[in-house]
């Protein structure tokens, strides 16, 4: 079952290369806007011998993994607040939903006049993109913790602080997972997003050479390692937290 | 010894913005190591009354007192099994039997050696690691009970914790209960709508009078143990209080018929 899902994914992405090359041989564009797998694959290669793609991906991963601890403390203390005190959740609350819907890019020019070309800068634009998502998470998950529990909780001697600690957050961890899985993602685009226009090393600033070169194969190459960790953490991280989430909460 | 003392409890809820009257003066007193069972229709406001026992719900006149003394919050004294069990699915059926003895700050091992003993009297010892996804609900009624028991309550509540199970199932545990019932000799406050299972468990039997509740009658069910739940001679006490119920089983399908 698995051997043969494997199979097919292998199947696909070969077919995409066969796909591309062929496209490429056909010469229907320049080859300064459209390279081939080949050279991509060189470009790649360049890139991990000179330490320069390692580089940057570790520039970009130390600011997302620094914002992203940020997002999670900061959310999830400011989501307990909006679900146990309704005056916070009337005032603060309201904003959240608006601050969530401001696209990442669009807290750059700020970033930019509060903390000029530093990490700082490009930190506070990944907090800004995914705090919101893990606030908004956590105040449903401690809203849709059933009823039943908090009674039996409460009957059986939890004090407030036990009552969240060891029952509320519990119970909304599924929540709580899928808040930070929409944080991570968040963020991740906030990174690049903010390292594009800032051109301040990592990733993001890999590909903004990329354009000023006119060098496409580091463009295209920037942009695969760029999908390939998002691959990795969603597949390496996330799905196996959620499947065990699932069957254990009994979701699956 | 009274253990349990009710006294006139009144309770209204809000329904659409108008104050509905639930509980129209509950006068009860259980005492020490007594089995009572509180039989009413479905909707009567008979959990409405145990929560209010519990702790968990206000009541807008009279007092709950334990051992004497006035009680308005909820405590591990009065333990309660829930219809749905409420067992905590992130914790094994080891660690939910421990949760009201971490509560309280009991070190580990000594909650080890206590939650040990109530898992051997429950008969789950296999399924301490088990996580209650992987139990059947029987199983889980177990647990819940078990973890009500561990913390030692003055008073043991329970709200129909039998009513999802399926008949085999509730049939065994009607009679390990009382077996429970016996070896702990703990007093026992429990909310059925059966009258089947109120008989074979309660030493008294408490019938509710329908919206708003009111204590309508009592019997006393004076017949020997463990009782069957396939025993003719319970059939009599049944058919007692069924005819005391039947009226108002009459009188609430007629009020939703006019609803």
């Amino acid at each position: 079952m698995r051997g043969k899902v494997a199979a097919k994914k292998i199947a696909f992405y070969a077919a995409i290369i066969v796909v591309w090359q062929i496209l490429f041989s056909l010469n229907l564009w320049p080859a300064h806007i459209f390279p081939s797998p080949l050279q991509v694959a060189l470009d790649l290669a360049h890139g991990t011998a000179d330490g320069t793609l390692l580089f940057g991906i570790g520039t970009s991963m130390w600011r997302l993994t620094i914002g992203l601890i940020i997002s999670i403390a900061a959310g999830l203390t400011l989501g307990i607040f909006m679900a146990r005190v309704e005056s916070v959740n009337q005032t603060v609350g309201s904003i959240v939903l608006g601050l969530q819907s401001i696209p990442s890019v669009a807290w750059v020019p700020l970033a930019f006049l509060w903390f000029g070309l530093t990490d700082a800068g490009i930190i506070f634009v990944t907090v800004a993109s995914s705090l919101f998502a893990v606030t908004i998470n956590t105040y449903s998950g401690m809203k849709n913790v059933p009823t039943s529990y908090i009674a039996a909780a409460k009957n059986m001697g939890a004090n407030s602080v036990q009552l969240i600690t060891n029952v509320m957050l519990p119970a909304a961890f599924p929540y709580l997972i899928s808040g930070f899985k929409q944080g991570w993602a968040f963020a991740w685009r906030g990174v690049i997003g903010a390292e594009i226009i800032f051109s301040f090393l990592g990733l993001g600033f890999l590909l903004n050479v990329g354009r000023e070169l006119t060098d496409i194969s580091q463009v295209f190459s920037i942009m695969f390692v760029i999908m390939m960790i998002g691959i990795l953490i969603d597949g390496l991280v996330f799905k196996k937290i959620e499947r065990k989430v699932m069957s254990r909460w009994g979701l699956a | 010894m009274t253990k349990l003392e009710a006294k006139n409890i009144v309770k209204h809820f809000d329904h659409n913005g108008n104050p509905v009257l639930a509980l129209d003066g509950i006068n009860l007193k259980v005492e020490e190591g007594e089995f009572v069972c509180i039989v009413g229709p479905s909707g009567c406001g008979k959990s409405t009354f145990l929560n209010v026992v519990a702790g968990l719900e206000k009541p807008d006149n009279g007092e709950i007192l334990l051992n004497g003394k006035s009680i308005t919050t909820p405590g591990p004294d009065r333990t309660m099994v829930f219809q749905e069990g409420a067992l905590f699915p992130w914790l094994k059926v080891i660690d939910n039997v421990e949760f009201g003895l971490k509560m309280a700050g009991i070190p580990k091992d000594e909650r080890r050696q206590i939650s040990q003993r109530y898992l051997d009297m429950m008969q789950l010892t296999k399924f301490a690691s088990s996580y209650t996804y992987q139990l059947s609900t029987g199983m889980k009624q177990r647990v819940a009970i078990a973890r009500a028991l561990v913390m030692d309550p003055e008073i043991l509540l329970m709200d129909e914790p039998f009513a999802a199970l399926d008949a085999q199932t509730r049939d065994l545990l009607l009679v390990e209960l009382q077996l429970i019932w016996e070896r702990t000799k703990k007093t026992i406050l429990f909310v059925t709508h059966s009258i089947a299972e109120s008989v074979i468990l309660g030493n008294r039997v408490i019938v509710f009078k329908n919206r708003p509740a009111k204590i309508k009658k009592e019997f006393t069910i004076d017949y020997r143990r463990p009782r069957l739940a396939e025993d003719e001679n319970l059939l009599k006490y049944q058919q007692m209080i069924l005819a005391e119920l039947k009226s108002e089983v009459k009188a609430q399908m007629k009020g939703e018929f006019q609803e």
